[in-house]
């Protein structure tokens, strides 16, 4: 192994340092890099439809058994706007910044950090 | 050049190996029930237990959750609350046990928290900023009461006295939802993990590397980003749940109109912005946040500590209430 070691010009050393700094760093940048609450992710039959910013204002219709429902992204917070299901209990949730509206009627799933990868970092789960 | 390869080489095997290492790891799934998002997070060694034990674990709340929907025609409460003033009705046991302990929780309360909130929660619309005149609240009133709830036990019937009551089990429906799944889940054999009805949280075991689950409570006046939560909770076999005035509210004339109505008055409770409490069984958790808020802190934290229980409770000043338990369970975040 010391003859390995000898025989390694400075270049190759540089080199190994680099590629074993390379390699731990991208292990935290990935960490680092995972979404953090900042997505409006939109379900429809249990399935990814919309993710969208939720510093990016918009308003979109999501269709449903029950017609449109309108969702509103404004300011950092999201909403059912408009809502033609029996008893619109997903219109008067109102505004969130986290957590999930649930228009079961309409099969449709808004959420906002309340799913995994979405949880502040090291967390297992949010009250409030 | 060859020694550095080598080494290169060794050096990503081993980080392989560390994070592919056999053993329990976390298995976590979210589905929405109870018009929310239930996740639920087991420690097992196998994915396939873990799947079936969690997806168990959801049809026993989505079973529940039938029985006691309020806005579902089909469902038990409806029939209770249909048969208001006319007739009993034979409910099953899980939906009996739900009413006995909300009406545990509303005597020990001294009615700060009351299930049968019903006709006074109904008039509000907190997204349209609708609340209903002096005259509408004041009328509805004499239908709040927990005492006109009659349960028959051995029967298995619950009757509403009045015409016109109406039975909410909204206030501890997700708590009592986590005990069950939880209950389910150890059945199944799993050992270790975390039940989240939305907020209402109940943790049991320890996580894979031998902690306490981490579970952050929010900040009930967030300004950024940043500045989300208050404190972190470390839990193993302890249930947490939070209301606030937060949620579900509009501002008019400068007063904040939030959900959490104050049975005796049916209008919403001033003396608290949120209250977080630890308790050994999702239920009262959940239970226990409406009636503390109900009361105040003062009279709240009396509540309890006299039932054995922890809380946090942010009055509506922003001063900051514990009981002595929580300190060695909760984490405040810099600032708090």
């Amino acid at each position: 192994m010391k003859t390995v070691i000898r025989s390694t010009t400075l270049a190759d050393k540089l080199l190994f340092i680099a590629l074993t700094t390379a390699a731990v760093a991208g292990i935290f940048y990935s960490r680092e890099a995972m979404p953090k609450g900042s997505d409006v992710i939109i379900e429809v039959d249990g399935r990814t439809a919309y993710t969208l910013a939720l510093d990016t204002d918009r308003v979109l219709s999501v269709p449903g058994p029950y017609g449109n429902t309108v969702v509103e992204i404004k300011g950092g917070r999201v909403r059912v706007k408009e809502a033609h299901c029996p008893n619109r209990l997903c219109e008067k949730q109102g505004w969130i910044t986290r957590g999930a509206i649930v228009c079961l009627p309409n099969h449709i799933v808004i959420s906002v950090g309340g799913k995994t990868e979405n949880l502040p970092k090291g967390l297992d789960a949010v009250t409030g | 050049m060859k020694a550095v390869k080598v080494l290169t080489v060794l050096l990503l095997l081993t980080a392989t190996a560390v994070s592919c290492s056999n053993g329990p790891v976390e298995y976590r799934k979210t589905k929405p029930l109870m018009d929310t998002i239930v996740t639920i997070t087991v420690v097992s060694e196998s994915d396939r237990k873990a799947d079936e034990a969690i997806e168990s674990a959801f049809s026993v709340i989505s079973r529940f959750s039938d029985k006691i929907d309020f806005f579902k025609h089909t469902s038990e409460l409806s029939a209770v609350n249909r048969n208001a003033g006319i007739a009993a009705v034979t409910v099953s046991p899980e939906t009996l046990g739900v009413i006995e302990r909300a009406l545990y929780i509303a005597k020990i309360s001294g009615g700060a928290f009351d299930p049968t909130i019903g006709p006074e929660i109904r008039m509000w619309d907190f997204a349209k900023k609708v609340r209903p005149s002096d005259e509408e609240i004041r009328k509805n009133l004499p239908l709040v009461n927990y005492r006109d709830i009659v349960v028959d036990r051995s029967r298995s019937t619950v009757f509403l006295r009045k015409r016109g009551m109406l039975m909410d089990l909204g206030g501890i429906a997700k708590g009592y939802a986590a005990d069950l799944a939880l209950a389910d889940l150890k059945k199944e054999g799993i050992a270790a993990g975390i039940v989240a009805a939305a907020g209402d949280i109940r943790a049991f075991g320890l996580k894979p590397g031998g902690e306490a689950w981490r579970v952050g409570i929010m900040n009930p006046r967030q300004k950024s980003k940043a500045d989300e939560l208050i404190a972190t909770a470390r839990l193993s076999n302890k249930a947490v749940s939070t209301s606030g005035d937060y949620e579900r509210y509009f501002i008019e004339n400068g007063r904040r109109y939030h959900h959490i109505l104050d049975p005796k008055t049916g209008y919403p409770a001033a003396g608290c912005r949120s209250v977080t409490v630890i308790s050994d069984d999702g239920i009262f958790a959940d239970g226990f946040t409406t009636a503390v808020f109900v009361l105040g802190p003062e009279k709240g934290m009396r509540l309890v500590r006299d039932c054995g229980a922890d809380a946090l409770i942010i009055d509506r000043d922003g001063g900051v209430h514990t009981t002595p338990g929580l300190k060695k369970m909760v984490a405040f975040e810099n600032g708090h």
